[in-house]
């Protein structure tokens, strides 16, 4: 049973991977002005809702990626060491521009869900 | 050629141990997350490896990308009916959360003197990590700058994120799962778990949606400011 889950993983990384590739072939060759990341996105989402595909088919593939969705991020983060002596200079200033931000952008949708909560609760009976 | 294969079964080997560290002593700054990247920066460093030895092998992984961002249809299929629900209440939250991201970064970069594409590279950071960085180079930043950047944000959430909740008394799963996916993508989605269910459905449903708005937003208000 473990070897089949295995496989069958492994199968299902492949699809998403010609999936992917696939993609970002066709907003290339059409010009899109979205990554084509985006397009098998939207592509997969639709064949989901219209049950061509069925979860069960995808659904091992698509956990493992996800699970492990940090481990391919790291060589990009790595990079960093070509941008030394931004780390140094700025640093401190890119920090504090991240922080305000992000706490800006907490405020702006946490406070707005809570007024729409809110409201739901008044207006149901 | 070998090398770039070692460093390939390096960053694998620090990542699996680094998973496991943590799985054992839960603590914010033993994120895998934090540990990983900073083990390998400090190999690098002692072993004076230059980067694209170490990207010829480990840039391997970042062709998984691609594959990842798109089984994220995967988690917007599975919680599309949390969505429907509430769909008016999250997509307005997230709009003004996500547009406010890229405005506050923008403002803040030029108040601070920071560069343009430092700017760019910094605005799409609240989307989730793959397609922030794709954003990023559309729109003329620095796609690595914007990786460091957006772990940035998921490491800082996770701190400040329940302080906000506690400090603005954000109660309901709504608004919780909206301030924590819009804000920090699958780190907050993460945190949001850590409350209930629901408020992590619909963290992650904020998560998507944060990333198609600021995939439309962003160009739009960099170019415009």
């Amino acid at each position: 049973m473990k070897v089949k889950a295995l496989f069958a993983t492994v199968i299902q990384v492949a699809f998403f991977i010609l999936l992917s590739k696939g993609a970002d072939a066709i907003a290339k060759w059409l010009n899109l002005p979205i990554p084509g990341t985006i397009l098998g996105i939207l592509v997969l989402f639709a064949l989901l809702e219209l049950k061509v595909i069925k979860l069960d088919w995808i659904e091992l593939g698509s956990k493992w990626l996800l699970a492990e969705m940090l481990l391919f991020f790291i060589p990009a983060t790595v990079g960093i060491v070509n941008y030394k002596s931004l780390v140094v200079h700025q640093g401190v200033a890119i920090a504090i521009v991240i922080l305000c931000s992000t706490f800006a952008v907490m405020l702006c949708s946490g406070l707005m869900g809570q007024w729409f909560s809110a409201k739901q609760r008044s207006e149901r009976p | 050629m070998i090398a770039s294969v070692f460093w390939l079964v390096c960053t694998i080997a620090v990542y699996l141990l680094s998973k496991r560290l943590y799985r054992k002593y839960t603590r914010i700054y033993l994120t895998p997350l934090i540990v990983t990247p900073a083990v390998l920066l400090v190999a690098i460093a002692l072993l004076k490896v230059p980067y694209p030895t170490y990207e010829r092998g480990a840039g391997l992984l970042s062709d998984l990308v691609g594959p990842a961002t798109i089984a994220l249809a995967v988690t917007l299929y599975k919680h599309v009916k949390e969505m429907k629900r509430n769909a008016g209440a999250i997509i307005v939250s997230v709009c003004f959360g996500a547009v406010a991201a890229v405005l506050t970064t923008v403002g803040l970069s030029r108040l601070f003197g920071l560069s343009a594409p430092i700017a760019d590279s910094l605005a799409p950071r609240s989307a989730t990590t793959p397609i922030a960085m794709s954003i990023s180079s559309h729109i003329g930043g620095l796609p690595t700058i914007t990786a460091v950047a957006t772990l940035v944000t998921g490491i800082m959430s996770m701190i400040m994120g329940p302080l906000v909740v506690k400090a603005f008394r954000i109660r309901t799963p709504l608004a919780r799962g909206v301030l924590f996916g819009t804000s920090s993508h699958s780190s907050g989605v993460s945190k949001a778990l850590e409350y209930d269910d629901a408020t992590g459905s619909i963290a992650a449903i904020a998560m998507m949606v944060t990333a198609f708005v600021t995939l439309l937003a962003a160009p739009w208000v960099t170019s415009w400011l």
